[in-house]
């Protein structure tokens, strides 16, 4: 009987460990397959011919509208800001804040149309999951090295964070946003949001 | 004692896990206060973890700022325009060239650097990429070294401080060089003097100056109009796209730094 019950308990542990490790590495698989297919779609996007350039900008913004989690990153960039808004203000900034990311970093990644995209590495931090990419861009024999931040929530992945050359995108917005908001306030910040984005919406470029 | 130890350990694994069953399935509240939990550390990001740690330390930011805004006039009437002429004018590969010719030349103190931060690979890899590009590679015109798989990590004094764990100091905008830290400053300047192919003040090679004054004012001007040819597109996007074009380029330098003492 004991050594039955010791039997059990190794074979408990033994699954138990193994359970985890297979899921652990099914989440890590996932959000590569996640983070190649953005990359190769995009490429093949900016690849696309006998379309405009401004459809191809077109293509590229619904794509990032549709991987990246706006809601979450508007939060974190606007950091100890974020909950002194009224509730008016955090609902039109969460708003602009999408439509300014996405028309303003989705026209650069027409630039994108790269020979390669692979993604080296992926590993868990907390509960984010860093892939470490790179493209190999057209006229240049030096790979643009990459960082995605990806989250999944509700089993769907979404994108966080975009860190070129060890420069993250949102950690750069949040010192920049908090430095305008607290030299020159909420509302001004604001307007001054509203007014680039119309602009970007403006230029089909 | 053995067996209550391992009844103790399996009635916890089963209760747990039937716990666990339990609550997925049949206590909405509980889900409904879980999905709460994690909105709430979403929201404050505590689980968020930065790619490097960045410390904003800028206590002449008034002088700084002013300093920034002349370097901007000089750079939007003067120098961005050498810059897209340097790119219109001279083809890709001539650039190349030209680039790899400069980075060739800084290669000693980059070994000596990873050598002093005990990155004793890097090193060999710097160094030997020196004596291969500078003979074999045409007076380092061509990077033949990175063709037959050499890759090294470019490493100056300023990341070597940081590597010993000296602190960045005090943030610095400075006139026609752009922003830097006192520590990368002090690093910059001690670079500088004892690289055999700019003051030579160690007399490596046992000359006051290996090379004439002017060498050291042709490379510096290419090197300065060569780093802002490189910068043309991320420097175009920022004053494009920024709220506060001081502030992104001021956090921007300091994580990049942070990220190349972090490698």
């Amino acid at each position: 009987m004991k050594k039955i019950l010791k039997h059990l308990a190794i074979a408990l542990i033994v699954f138990y460990s193994f359970s985890s490790f297979a899921k652990e590495d099914e989440d890590l698989q996932e959000a590569r397959v996640f983070i190649e297919e953005i990359g190769n779609k995009i490429i093949n996007i900016a690849n696309e011919k006998n379309i405009s350039d401004a459809k191809i900008r077109e293509k590229i913004i619904a794509e990032i509208d549709r991987v990246i989690d706006s809601e979450w990153i508007a939060k974190f960039v606007l950091g100890k800001n974020y909950k002194n808004l009224t509730e008016q203000q955090k609902l039109s900034f969460v708003g602009l804040y999408r439509e300014f990311m996405i028309n303003t970093y989705g026209p650069k990644f027409k630039n994108y149309n790269g020979k390669k995209f692979t993604v080296n590495e992926v590993t868990r931090q907390n509960s984010f999951f860093i892939a470490k990419a790179e493209f190999l861009p057209k006229e240049s024999d030096t790979s643009i090295m990459t960082d995605f931040r990806v989250k999944k929530r509700d089993g769907k992945f979404y994108v966080l964070d975009f860190i070129a050359e060890g420069i993250s995108l949102i950690e750069t917005q949040r010192s920049e946003f908090n430095a305008t908001i607290d030299k020159n306030g909420v509302e001004p910040f604001l307007k001054n949001l509203e007014a680039k984005v119309k602009n970007l919406k403006n230029n089909k470029k | 004692m053995r067996k209550i130890f391992i009844l103790t350990f399996l009635i916890s694994i089963f209760v747990n896990n039937a716990n666990a069953k339990f609550s997925n399935k049949n206590n909405f509240q509980y889900n409904k206060n879980a999905i709460q939990n994690q909105i709430d550390q979403d929201l404050e990001f505590e689980n968020y973890q930065s790619t490097t740690t960045v410390k904003i330390h800028d206590p002449y930011e008034k002088i700084n700022r002013q300093i920034f805004a002349i370097n901007d006039i000089f750079d939007r009437y003067f120098f961005e325009h050498v810059a897209k002429t340097y790119r219109n004018t001279l083809p890709n590969p001539a650039r190349r060239m030209i680039r790899n010719f400069l980075s060739n030349i800084s290669l000693p103190i980059s070994a000596l650097n990873s050598f002093a931060q005990g990155k004793v690979d890097n090193g060999l890899a710097t160094f030997s990429t020196f004596l291969i590009n500078s003979t074999i590679g045409c007076a380092g015109l061509f990077n033949v070294a990175q063709s037959k798989g050499i890759n090294y990590k470019f490493e100056d004094l300023g990341q070597t401080l940081g590597f010993y764990n000296i602190d960045q100091g005090a943030f610095i905008m400075l006139p026609a060089l752009g922003p830097s830290t006192s520590r990368d400053f002090a690093g910059w300047v001690v670079d500088k003097a004892i690289n055999p192919f700019s003051y030579n003040i160690a007399e490596i090679g046992g000359e006051k100056q290996l090379v004439n004054n002017h060498f050291l004012i042709a490379t510096g001007s290419l090197y300065s109009i060569d780093t802002r040819e490189s910068l043309i597109d991320i420097i175009d996007d920022i004053r494009q796209d920024s709220f506060d074009t001081y502030a992104t380029i001021r956090f921007a330098y300091l994580q990049k730094r942070a990220q190349e003492i972090k490698k």
